[in-house]
């Protein structure tokens, strides 16, 4: 294990975003979020956690997947170069850090590799940083609910516990034991250093969010048998505005839209986070919609992380990590529909 | 590693004009890859992304049939552009000798294998013909014909200048091994065939449940009252068979936007048995 004293933090942000792309939270007007740092004394520590999740640095909201040029009749086109330099993320929560095994489940499963998500997934390495574990949780968080804690170093290649006075810097994977190898000027932990990341480790399970008993195979099924129970989704969802903020801020929503975007001779196909509580998801082009009314998209929502990625994936959509709770401007909270389908 | 968003380059060598609101179109490609050509194994069922580069991609079935290879057929309905149609339009502005783009074959196929040795009723309305007319020219296609039992086919539109593949169906009616029943909802005073909506003619047809699989595609309504005179003839929900529709983006299982309960209608679709759609949550 190696530490740095919390005053020399802004120097190993500085090698890193020397070497290559770093992401790491940044305090802006939108509150703090994960941003490609320019500044190393932008990045910010202090924060419970991102507004938006760190999706993003995998899975941006906008991205070009073919660039092209049309001249006369000719079109030449190309697959937009992915980063080849080793990227970093930093700062990631534990229940964030268990959010990308759920999105590679889809995004490099089911017989298709999406290479845009594989080769940025493949290019960095995850830097996850434990909750204060003498603070309370907030009260939209619900990750207890999938047996995760609070300073958990699963799915981190390096995992990060704040101090004091330092930052403690823990290998997990081969990955993370070369990252940090590489740099010289961290100090050697001690004995008293190890055992001060393995009590945070054991504090974090003591730190109490919401929590549910929701076995992942057993909601599946009660989703789908409640699914013509029309009055119940739509006391549930009646508020909704259908302003898609919950899957914006969702760690896992991963749905998307392809668009061609063309100024003169040069443009882009891209793709664009899309949201399924957005009236035109699935409208199509003959004008029929088959989920015209917000319930009924919504109810998706719900389906699809507790239910339909269970049969498909295996588990559940959703790391508990309460962003679509806090996010929501009229107050939905999926943890209370779930729970409350769960009683039907 | 091979990126499955980037489309094939394709000659769009040949432009039918299908129907007399000049509408819907059948487009014929050709690869401009001999490698690409290679790689593209379909089966009847299967469906295409047709991209113009600064429009976009639709996804359309294929409506040609694999034993007629070196082309790829698709015939494509233009839609208003209030709601979409941006790719469309600009397909039924294309001249022959213009270059596209297609990304497939994607989903799955009508199952040959379990329609192998048995009698086949096709049933087809308007413009949800094209991916039964790969089917049908499967089957029909020299040493083909023998793997199948009867083939029966009630295709019907609203009048007869909508009526797909014309010159196709003519042949197929002088043809002994297979009966065609092709109606349309109202006849003009050259239409000397027959006049009636499809479930009705199929009810008339009837054809045996016996050893049969229908195959039936075409508008909501049609389906709708079609589905019971099935039902009456004794055919089981296993024998039933259909194509979905779903708005589509990326064709490959991954934009999350087509699915209806568990599946995907782009990559676990979009050919399913009544038997199957009725273990969905019933939300298309």
């Amino acid at each position: 294990m190696k530490k740095i004293a919390i005053d020399q933090f802004s120097e190993l942000v500085k090698v890193l975003a020397e070497r290559g792309p770093l992401y790491a939270p940044v305090k802006g007007k939108e509150g703090v979020n994960f941003q490609a740092i320019k500044n190393p004394a932008d990045v910010t520590l202090d924060f419970y956690n991102t507004v938006l999740s760190p999706k993003s640095v995998f899975f941006p909201q906008s991205e070009d997947m073919i660039r092209y040029r049309i001249t006369h009749g000719a079109t030449e086109a190309q697959p937009v170069p992915q980063e080849s330099r080793p990227a970093v993320i930093l700062g990631v929560r534990p229940c964030d850090v268990r959010s990308f095994e759920i999105m590679d489940r889809h995004f490099l499963g089911a017989g298709v590799i999406d290479p845009y998500w594989k080769s940025k997934r493949d290019n960095t390495t995850v830097i996850g940083f434990a909750f204060d574990v003498s603070a309370a949780a907030d009260p939209a968080d619900f990750y207890n609910t999938f047996g995760y804690g609070a300073a958990d170093p699963e799915g981190s290649d390096v995992f990060m516990v704040r101090t004091d006075k330092a930052l403690l810097l823990k290998s997990m994977t081969d990955r993370g034991k070369k990252l940090l190898d590489s740099l010289g000027f961290l100090q050697v932990a001690g004995a008293q250093d190890e055992k001060v990341f393995e009590e945070t480790v054991k504090k974090g399970k003591a730190v109490r969010t919401r929590s549910a008993e929701i076995n992942p195979q057993v909601i599946a099924k009660k989703l789908v048998s409640v699914f013509d129970n029309g009055e119940f989704w739509q006391k549930v969802t009646m508020a909704c505005i259908a302003c898609g903020a919950c899957t914006y801020g969702c760690p896992t929503c991963y749905c998307f839209d392809i668009s061609d975007e063309m100024l003169f001779k040069e443009g882009s196909r891209k793709r664009f986070w899309d949201a399924c509580t957005f009236t035109d998801f699935t409208l199509e082009a003959s004008g029929h919609n088959p989920r015209p009314r917000i319930f009924q998209r919504y109810r998706q929502k719900v389906c699809h992380k507790y239910s339909y990625h269970v049969d498909k994936y295996g588990c559940i959509s959703c790391v508990g990590c309460g962003r679509c709770t806090r996010v929501c401007p009229v107050n939905i909270d999926i943890f209370s529909i779930v729970d409350e389908a769960n009683k039907l | 590693m091979e990126n499955p968003y980037i489309p094939m380059p394709m000659n769009v060598v040949k432009i039918t004009t299908e129907v007399d609101t000049n509408d819907i179109k059948t487009f014929r490609l050709t690869f401009v890859s001999k490698e690409d050509e290679e790689k593209f194994k379909y089966l009847p069922g299967q469906f295409g992304e047709l991209s113009i580069y600064g429009k976009g991609e639709s996804p359309i079935g294929i409506a040609s049939s694999p034993t007629d290879p070196g082309y790829v057929e698709f015939t494509v309905q233009r839609t208003g552009t209030l709601v979409g149609g941006m790719v469309t339009t600009a397909l039924h502005d294309l001249e022959e000798g213009a270059q596209i783009g297609l990304r497939g074959p994607l989903g799955n196929a009508w199952p040959i294998d379990f329609l192998a040795g048995k009698n086949v009723v096709v049933v087809g309305g308007g413009f949800a013909f094209t991916t039964l007319r790969s089917l049908i020219n499967y089957m029909i296609h020299g040493e083909n014909r023998k793997r199948f039992g009867d083939i029966t086919v009630v295709y019907g539109a609203r009048t007869p200048g909508l009526l797909l593949y014309k010159d196709e169906m003519a042949a197929w009616q002088k043809r002994k091994d297979m009966v065609m029943h092709v109606t349309v909802d109202r006849g003009d005073a050259s239409w000397k065939g027959r006049e009636g909506f499809v479930p009705t003619v199929c009810k008339d047809v009837a054809p045996s449940s016996k050893n049969a699989v229908t195959v039936i595609c075409g508008p909501p309504i049609m389906i709708k009252f079609t589905l019971p005179v099935f039902f009456d003839l004794g055919f089981s929900r296993e024998n039933i068979l259909t194509s979905l529709e779903m708005r589509m983006k990326c064709g490959i299982g991954k934009c999350g936007r087509c699915n209806v309960g568990n599946k995907y209608v782009c990559k676990d679709g979009p050919v399913f048995s009544l038997a199957q759609l009725e273990q969905l949550p019933r939300d298309y």
